[in-house]
């Protein structure tokens, strides 16, 4: 019974982990690219 | 006008409280240099204390953690762009109340305790590293004198750990003088050593690059399960839990998780980066995402390819044995070339790594007591805290604190950079996670201005969903729970601090909520508080050509009483001025009267009110809050249109000095600008007067003869009869400028410096000359037969 339970709980770490990490490389690529486009004096409009 | 006055609630004294700070602003460079300094130090330990939890292929996680970091910083952005001072306790707060910002201040306190004693002790394995190598060469050459020899019973050794923890107490405790005295810190100072490492990183790569070249490499084990080789400790409660079976073959992703979580602590620091935002120049938000991908990408490029480079060319044998409390140093030794060169090149890694680690051991008291301080504004700490140093006006109280705080950790630590990092890493993912579980928070709570957000965000339905914050925030969260069960001492550590420090800040709370309703009342009585957002002559009604009198002592109030009897109030005003010195970190606009006025300013008012009660004349009185004082004076002074600028004797600076300080805050003012006088009254009644900005100089006796000389001969020459002593002294400077800027450069400053050997210490003769005035009246026309200063 304990197994399972810590098997559940490591499976939802897991997944959060991976679901983040995939959205973290989206945010990596995206803010990568407005950098670059700062660094490059073409800067874009990411205003609320 | 404010003046002094009986007590009735209809006739109380009126007092302006700027809420914001007056600030001297930085650009971008050195913005990201102050973070380097902090973030780029965990370079020196961050890959061996990962390899030691999880095997020879920690560097993958420690590049894994330093991409990561890039969306962190993203976040960050985003909570900078909302708050200006955007760190952890303000975002927390607005998100999730006052309970969790209190817990999430404790976690941070916790890593900023931590920075301090792993910085210290991991700059001491270098020094002790570097020292014992020494010994070993000279012993090998048998440089070492038989009697050493013998007492030592062969080759001299330093015990590491216990000669790391007396580095690491001097460092903490020079340091902890340092910020009693109230030493600024200093961007041109970071920038200095960043230039430094950059010479060392640059180097480092180049040679590290001809080294895979020519000797070849190890090749560093992918980061997939099977080659993670977690050690008992690093495993933490489930090395309890699950002796017999291994983790990682068990859930093959945990094991990732896991060795994520020990190198973590690679990109700690980013915090800094909130807490410089307040500092960055005018355009604020691009200079400070230009800062963020300058952290990122150095911290990257150092970190991440360090790491790397050190499994790829240290051998297995040597590299966690050896060298896993001094990476960088090994990395060193095993570059291809020749011996000599390797250990000078050492050497030089020694020397950036104390300057950086120890920088980073400021940045901790520094970082602290900014938090701290915040907090105590907020009234979650009491004002017992916050009360200024005697002599030298700063918050000695919370500087003491944290320093003991940071003592009795680098003792309990023994010197074992292992154990600091692994407990360190307890701060630094917590305040990440709430800072993350907040701005997700503040997306859906926050309708004020935002200036940037973390991409992508999706929206469906008239809702936007910021799938790049959640994302970032479930990686932190993740790895902040997988790092309690795994990272069993900074777990007990961090959460027994967290606590206590929690229970501090709620019992504080308490106490002052109680205290500031009774004082609240007082100071109805008394005092009437006028918020103004900027300094200007209108929120004062004041006359221009104004006196301003800072004052910060209570007890030391004689240049007010010398200001008022030689003033008359009818004709000028007179301004006291107390600058509340707000600490790196704290808040910097919309101040509550509060976070600004608090029972040290209400004493030194009543005093003050006193002072000027007991002449019988008039006065304003104002409270600014500024990182440094004297820029807050000069800025005030400005504002005010003062003509002149009273102040006491400095308990710690000469006259002269005080007028340099004050002089060099003027300079950082942009034009146009007006020049005022400074008198630095003493206590004797003797008043020292400066002219502070661009004025004539003290001219010598000898030199306006010289000059005088100068013209009769000059003159005497056929065509130039009408030429002016002003005109010699026109082409003299002209000559000097273009040859001090050219090819004399270097003859004129040791002349220089041979002038002021012989005529005393340099600076002081400098300060005289460049600020000290006794303004000579041109009482003489210029075609005069005696010699005379020339005219203006």
């Amino acid at each position: 019974m304990g197994l399972i339970i810590v098997t559940v709980l490591v499976r939802i770490l897991e997944t959060m982990f991976v679901a983040g990490a995939i959205g973290s490389v989206v945010v990596l690529v995206l803010s990568g690219i407005e950098d670059l486009k700062l660094l490059f004096g073409r800067e874009g409009q990411n205003h609320s | 006008m404010s003046s002094f006055g009986p007590t009735s609630p209809s006739n109380r004294v009126r007092i302006v409280v700027a809420t914001s700070v007056m600030l001297t602003f930085i650009s971008y460079w050195r913005a990201a240099a102050i973070v380097l300094n902090d973030l780029a130090s965990s370079a020196f330990y961050a890959c061996g204390i990962a390899e030691q939890a999880v095997g020879k292929s920690a560097p993958w996680f420690i590049v894994a953690v330093m991409l990561f970091s890039f969306a962190v910083r993203a976040v960050y952005v985003e909570s900078c762009s909302m708050f200006v001072r955007g760190g952890v306790y303000r975002v927390v707060k607005e998100a999730l109340g006052g309970t969790l910002a209190k817990l999430s201040v404790s976690a941070l306190m916790f890593d900023y305790i931590l920075t301090g004693p792993i910085s210290g002790v991991s700059a001491g394995q270098y020094i002790v590293g570097l020292i014992n190598e020494t010994f070993i060469t000279a012993d090998i050459h048998g440089w070492i004198p038989r009697a050493v020899h013998n007492l030592f019973h062969g080759t001299p050794h330093l015990n590491v750990n216990m000669t790391s923890v007396v580095f690491a107490l001097a460092v903490t405790v020079y340091y902890w003088w340092e910020n009693t005295k109230g030493i600024q810190e200093s961007s041109e100072k970071a920038l200095r050593v960043m230039q430094i490492t950059t010479v060392m990183v640059v180097i480092l790569l180049a040679w590290s690059a001809l080294t895979l070249v020519k000797a070849g490499y190890n090749p560093v084990p992918l980061p997939v399960p099977q080659n993670l080789h977690f050690s008992k400790e690093s495993l933490g409660f489930l090395g309890h839990s699950f002796p017999e079976q291994s983790l990682a073959r068990m859930f093959g992703l945990l094991g990732i998780l896991i060795a994520f979580g020990h190198s973590v602590l690679a990109m700690s620091g980013e915090e800094s980066l909130a807490q410089v935002n307040r500092e960055l120049a005018h355009p604020k938000l691009k200079n400070l995402k230009k800062a963020a991908i300058v952290i990122a990408i150095y911290s990257f490029v150092f970190t991440g390819l360090s790491a790397l480079l050190s499994v790829m060319l240290i051998p297995d044998a040597v590299r966690v044995p050896v060298y896993k409390d001094n990476l960088i140093s090994g990395l060193a030794m095993y570059m291809w070339g020749p011996l000599i060169l390797r250990l000078i090149f050492r050497a030089f890694v020694v020397v950036v790594g104390f300057l950086i680690l120890s920088g980073a051991v400021n940045t901790a008291i520094i970082g602290s007591n900014g938090v701290l301080n915040r907090v105590s504004e907020d009234g979650v700490l009491a004002d017992w805290f916050r009360f200024p140093h005697r002599k030298y006006g700063t918050s000695s109280r919370i500087i003491n604190m944290v320093v003991l705080l940071q003592i009795l950790t680098i003792l309990a630590s023994r010197g074992d950079v292992y154990v600091l990092g692994e407990a360190y890493a307890f701060g630094v993912i917590w305040s990440f996670t709430f800072n993350s579980l907040s701005m997700l928070v503040l997306r859906f709570k926050y309708k004020g201005e935002r200036g940037w957000k973390v991409p992508p965000n999706l929206t469906i339905g008239g809702t936007e969903i910021p799938i790049g914050l959640f994302s970032v925030m479930l990686v932190l969260l993740s790895t902040a729970l997988i790092n309690l069960a795994t990272k069993s001492v900074a777990t007990l550590a961090g959460v027994s601090f967290s606590a206590v420090f929690f229970v501090i800040f709620t019992i504080s709370e308490h106490v002052n909520r109680k205290k500031h309703a009774l004082a609240k009342e007082h100071m109805k009585d008394h005092f009437q508080l006028l918020q103004s957002d900027t300094v200007d002559r209108g929120s004062l009604g004041i006359r221009p050509g104004n006196v301003l009198v800072p004052v910060r002592d209570y007890n030391t109030l004689n240049h007010l009483r010398w200001v008022l009897e030689h003033t008359d109030t009818r004709e000028q005003d007179v301004v006291v001025m107390t600058a509340r010195v707000s600490q790196f970190g704290t808040a910097a606009y919309g101040l509550s009267s509060e976070q600004v006025f608090s029972d040290y300013e209400q004493t030194l008012f009543t005093r003050a009110v006193s002072v000027a009660e007991s002449v019988g004349k008039r006065i304003s009185l104002l409270v600014v809050p500024a990182r440094d004082p004297w820029s807050a004076i000069a800025q005030t002074a400005h504002n005010l249109e003062s003509s002149a600028v009273s102040a006491g004797i400095s308990s710690k600076m000469s006259a002269a000095e005080q007028a340099f300080a004050l002089g060099s805050a003027w300079e950082a003012i942009p034009e146009p600008k007006k020049q005022f006088v400074l008198q630095i009254v003493k206590p004797e009644g003797i008043v020292d007067t400066f002219r502070i900005g661009p004025h004539t100089p003290t001219m010598k006796n000898e030199d306006v003869a010289l000059l005088h000389r100068l013209w009769l001969n000059v003159t005497r020459e056929p065509g130039l009869e009408n030429v002016h002593h002003h005109d010699i002294l026109t082409e003299a400077l002209t000559r000097f400028a273009h040859d001090y800027g050219t090819h004399d450069h270097e003859n004129i400053v040791k002349e220089l410096r041979r002038h002021g050997t012989e005529s005393g210490p340099l600076p002081v003769r400098r300060i005289a000359d460049q600020i000290h005035t006794v303004q000579p009246e041109p009482t003489h026309p210029d075609r005069d037969d005696g010699p005379h200063s020339p005219k203006e």
